[in-house]
């Protein structure tokens, strides 16, 4: 034992806990600090075009509650949920019935499934320039298929009915092979043994989904849900580049809602209100994903 | 008896020919399922080839009557095509650094290591978890611009500089190395760096290879915070500057299409070469994180 100074046990256990500080000090500086900052700011009258703010107490929160902001916080709450529950739908539903499809040990499936999950890769806005050429009403090849069928020309991004529907086809294309990829892997963790059983008894294709392979993929399926569900409310890329919020607001999703006002318009104190509605509604979101999955969902992503 | 063995051996029959079918089946919906995922990416390929003049007919044609591989080069001249292209890298490549040397040492801490407040801590890296940068971008721009970091490679990768995602999933791999290859590496004089880079790393290379690619996807396809932090075009990303390509192009509408496209094809590249070389690792990385 050393007299003077700190014990060696000490000293290891300093060296343990400075090793986790540069990543805490990261962390409390942009992540936690920025929340606090955040309710500051949402008691000002704060627009970055003046030097000078003063605090004005509820103001901002009355105005985005029950003042003018409340009709577009109404807005953007519904184009997010209309936005997460198109994605919910290809990711779970479009996922599964590709896993289906695909579930074959086939060498030649491997390379089909690769190019299928491959758009996950794509950098969103690549991705959305590629389907504004596509989705163009005069010179798009999809308009081109639709007269070919007899239809008539769409304008796809230019009115409330389809720009939803447009950035949905952006989304789905990049996120179904995820959702494929996360059944196939739960499909092929099913011990074989049940589906020898079931073969002993002479059971048909159908019932052996219905039966064994839907029942077992539980899990699966809420994980998808939870992770999906959040990282859906988060949508943003996909909407500034191919519409803008536009048009008559359809697409303005909250995350875009909070960037316009922001670096927009340089209200900082509306946009800080809106972002602390957002964090707020992301915390319950978590919080009763979380109960429904009881704990059996395991958060990696 | 007779009667049996037929039924069962009749069975075994229909068992294979609907085997059969469904396989034939399978075939069938898996191929036109991945003709509709890869169109789009070959309606990019073959656009950014063709001439202006044959991305303005009303019919469209399937294979480029000339090719013009000329369309990339404009682009690189019409806007700093390079300079996104290094700014890029320089920001991926800095994101890569910073959470490596984060993540490793705070996911070694907080599982080999001994401190009082390491549960607790932990749950402070979770926490941010939940907090995402959608939430708080609002002041830390603010803070930037105060000091002067906006239109800097530091405000470009600073806010991303940790990942508790990557600590998480380091911690997990680390804890499932047994102590006693830390001991014996003690025993034998080897410091707590060496222990991090001479041990846990190597062992757990994969896992770290896999966390790795995923964050470098993610950085190099990272649009929110550039978009903020980065409005001159000496700092723009690729996957800013692509997407502005439009607005550069204003008043020309849809006859740069073709440009555009081949603007598309160089800044995915990378990370699609990317994919089909490390295939099994990116796709485990999903699929691990949706087992268990």
């Amino acid at each position: 034992m050393t007299k003077k100074g700190i014990k060696p046990r000490t000293l290891d256990h300093l060296q343990d806990f400075g090793c986790t500080i540069p990543a805490l000090i990261l962390i409390l500086m942009f992540t936690y600090f920025p929340i606090l900052k955040l309710i500051q700011i949402s008691f000002t009258n704060w627009n970055l075009l003046n030097d000078h703010y003063d605090y004005v107490g509820l103001k901002n929160w009355k105005w985005l509650f029950t003042g003018s902001g409340r009709k577009y916080l109404v807005n953007s709450l519904k184009v997010t949920f209309l936005y997460s529950a198109g994605e919910l739908t290809i990711t779970l539903f479009g996922g599964l019935v590709l896993a289906l499809i695909f579930n074959t040990m086939h060498k030649g499936f491997s390379a089909l499934r690769a190019i299928v999950f491959m758009p996950k890769y794509v950098a969103m806005s690549s991705a959305a320039v590629i389907f504004l050429w596509i989705l163009n009403t005069d010179n798009g090849v999809l308009n081109y298929f639709i007269t070919r069928l007899g239809g008539r020309r769409v304008d796809w991004l230019g009115q409330s009915s389809t720009a939803m529907i447009s950035i949905l086809m952006l989304t789905g294309w990049r996120a179904i092979g995820y959702g494929m990829i996360v059944y196939l892997a739960a499909i092929r963790s099913i011990p074989k043994d049940y589906y020898e059983a079931a073969d002993l008894d002479g059971a048909s294709y159908w019932t052996k989904l219905r039966s064994i392979t839907l029942p077992m993929l539980g899990p699966t399926t809420l994980f998808l849900f939870v992770t999906t569900f959040i990282s859906s409310m988060k949508v943003f890329q996909s909407v500034d580049v191919m519409t803008g919020g536009g048009p008559n607001r359809s697409t303005e999703v909250f995350v875009y809602q909070i960037y316009s006002y922001a670096m927009e318009d340089f209200r900082m104190d509306r946009a800080s209100v809106m972002a602390l509605a957002f964090f707020i509604l992301l915390l319950v979101i978590t919080a009763s994903t979380m109960k429904l999955s009881n704990g059996r969902v395991n958060y990696d992503t | 008896m007779l009667t049996e063995e037929r039924t069962i051996t009749e069975r075994n029959e229909r068992a294979i020919r609907n085997r059969r079918a469904i396989s034939v089946l399978q075939w069938v919906l898996a191929i036109a399922v991945t003709v509709v995922a890869f169109f789009p990416i070959y309606w990019m390929l073959i656009t950014s080839v063709k001439s202006q003049e044959e991305v303005l007919l009303l019919q469209p044609t399937f294979w480029p009557k000339e090719f013009h591989f000329e369309n990339y080069a404009n682009v690189m001249h019409k806007v700093k095509f390079a300079k996104y292209y290094v700014n890029t890298v320089i920001m991926t490549a800095g994101i890569l650094v910073c959470q490596i040397i984060t993540g490793v040492f705070a996911a070694y801490g907080f599982s080999k290591g001994q401190f009082k407040g390491k549960n607790a801590l932990f749950m402070v890296v979770l926490g941010a978890l939940m907090i995402p940068l959608q939430v708080t971008f609002i002041p830390i721009y603010v803070m930037f611009a105060h000091w002067h970091l906006t239109d800097t490679y530091l405000g470009l990768i600073l806010p991303e500089a940790v990942s508790p995602y990557y600590i998480f999933m380091l911690r997990q791999t680390f804890m499932s190395i047994d102590d006693s290859y830390i001991d014996a590496a003690r025993i034998d004089g080897v410091g707590k760096v060496g222990i991090i880079t001479r041990i846990l790393v190597p062992m757990c290379r994969s896992t770290l290879f896999t966390v790795t690619l995923v964050t470098f996807t993610s950085g190099w396809n990272s649009y929110f915070w550039p978009k903020i932090i980065a409005k001159e075009e000496s700092h723009r990303v690729l996957t800013v500057g692509l997407a502005k390509l439009r607005d550069t192009f204003a008043g020309q509408g849809t006859m740069n299409n073709h440009e555009i496209m081949a603007g598309a094809v160089m800044a995915i590249l990378p990370v699609v070469i990317l994919f089909f070389v490390f295939q099994k690792y990116m796709l485990s990385g999903y699929s691990k994180a949706a087992m268990k």
